[in-house]
């Protein structure tokens, strides 16, 4: 046995102490129960609340502060690390964001080179906007999905979300025209959820994001010189990105549905995933739907809307797959439905017969 | 496991190189080890135990009953020995070549003149 002895071991203090430590165990209990799954506290729960309370100095009528911290910081590890297909789940929207994300920056790309110049909006060199920076980056990225480790790509996709981020603040310094916020900001949730992407990939996973680049190559250079730096990312924003919004949400949506027929609940995870940054390309249409400012649906919504629908997006998204995560935690075995409770690897998503 | 191993997840495998413990114990015994720099809380503890025991490198040794409540003893497996041992001899190379490097710096006439 250890020789370590807990602060409630001493048999002096023990009759004294117990109210209190009974009263603490009753919150530490309620702590527990809100943020450790039902299976973990089942086979942990005791010995958890033994450690805090041997922990905790004597006299202690409540759990402090870093205590709950604590709590749920480990909750959250454990809901993370039962979550069956979350770690594939993550990489496969990681994939799909990466592709949408390569395919905007190259259409965009092509405008800003292709696009006719109007001599009434100042121009950043032999581009329409300091946007060809962040769209540049991401077709950096899309290169070095093909060529180099996954430790590369996620430090280039950052790369591309600090620059896409960071076009607004040099727009705001030096005068020089920039894409809307409305095309920005997607951009950014995608890439965000693109550095989920990690692991081994085969080849032809590989070539998929230079694949629709070369498919958008064509399209782009077709409608660019109709375009101008106004029409050209209104038109984007407006049209472009909400049927990518819907696009992604159907491929999402099948890949999560054929996928759950074979009981592999990845796709279901990557759908969560994916609805923060498909809410994100939709933001025009949901705002159009809450702004009230005019009679009928604005074609353009107010800014005040797509604020409130980009903050609505941006909390709920998440905020969906955390209760997602809960859900998962708070369904014992016995309530799962058959065969789902086949653990998988959680690099390849293949069934394995341990955790 | 990932190597080289975090400084939490190192000491958690060297408290348990002597013998089985239970969690208060661990966060005891590493906070001890540590000269008082690293002190773990229970929720960031089992955690790292969860991912030792994933990975073969930390068993439950023993559960007893204490106050009514579960107190579970862990111990170091075969694997944990192994893994311990390697980091353990890889740590000790680099404070050695750091040891040389500075012994050989401490006593190079260019850093003595510079000094004086």
């Amino acid at each position: 046995m250890s020789p370590v002895k807990s602060r409630h071991d001493s048999p002096g203090d023990h009759d004294e102490g117990r109210t209190a430590v009974t009263g603490l165990e009753r919150h530490y209990g309620r702590w527990t129960a809100l943020f450790y799954p039902a299976d973990y506290r089942r086979e942990r729960g005791s010995e958890l609340m033994d450690t805090y309370l041997s922990l905790a100095a004597p006299g202690r009528k409540r759990p402090s502060p870093a205590d709950i911290a604590d709590l749920a910081t480990g909750g959250l590890q454990q809901h993370l690390r039962i979550a069956q297909g979350l770690g594939p789940g993550v990489r496969l929207a990681g994939q799909l964001a990466l592709m949408t994300a390569t395919v905007f920056a190259t259409g965009s790309m092509v405008f800003e080179v292709l696009a006719p110049r109007q001599p009434w909006f100042s121009h950043v060199g032999p581009f329409q906007s300091l946007g060809a920076a962040a769209w540049a980056a991401w077709l950096l990225a899309a290169v070095v999905h093909v060529v180099a480790s996954a430790r590369w790509l996620r430090w280039t996709v950052s790369l591309a979300v600090l620059v896409t981020a960071g076009v607004v603040p040099v727009a705001a310094l030096t005068g020089l025209p920039r894409p809307p916020l409305a095309v920005l900001l997607p951009q950014i949730v995608l890439g965000v959820v693109a550095l989920g992407v990690a692991g081994r990939r085969p080849w032809w996973v590989r070539l998929m994001p230079v694949a629709a680049t070369a498919a958008t190559v064509p399209v782009a250079i077709d409608t660019a010189p109709d375009l101008s730096y106004y029409t050209g990312y209104s038109d984007l924003s407006r049209s472009v990105l909400p049927a990518a919004a819907v696009t992604l949400l159907i491929v999402a949506l099948l890949l999560g549905l054929g996928l759950a027929a074979r009981r592999d609940s990845r796709g279901a995870w990557a759908m969560l995933m994916l609805l923060t940054p498909i809410g994100m390309l939709a933001v025009n249409p949901l705002g159009a739907v809450l702004d009230d400012s005019g009679p009928g649906q604005a074609v353009i919504p107010a800014w005040s809307a797509m604020v409130v629908v980009s903050a609505l997006v941006a909390v709920i998204g998440p905020m969906l797959v955390l209760l997602a995560l809960v859900a998962r935690g708070r369904l014992s075995p016995g309530h799962r439905p058959p065969g789902t409770d086949i653990y998988r690897c959680p690099t390849c998503g293949e069934p394995s017969p341990t955790v | 496991m990932e190597t080289p191993l975090r400084e939490p997840t190192f000491l958690i495998l060297t408290a348990l190189a002597g013998e089985p413990m239970h969690g208060y114990g661990l966060i005891a015994e590493v906070t001890r080890l540590s000269d008082h720099r690293i002190s773990l809380r229970p929720g960031t503890l089992y955690g790292a135990l969860d991912r030792l025991v994933d990975a073969d490198l930390v068993a439950v040794d023993h559960e007893e009953i204490v106050d009514g409540r579960l107190r579970r003893y862990y111990r170091l497996s075969e694997a944990g020995n192994r893994l311990l041992a390697a980091e353990t001899e890889r740590m000790r190379r680099n404070v050695e070549a750091a040891t040389n490097r500075l012994r050989a710096t401490a006593t190079s006439p260019r850093l003595s003149g510079e000094l004086a």
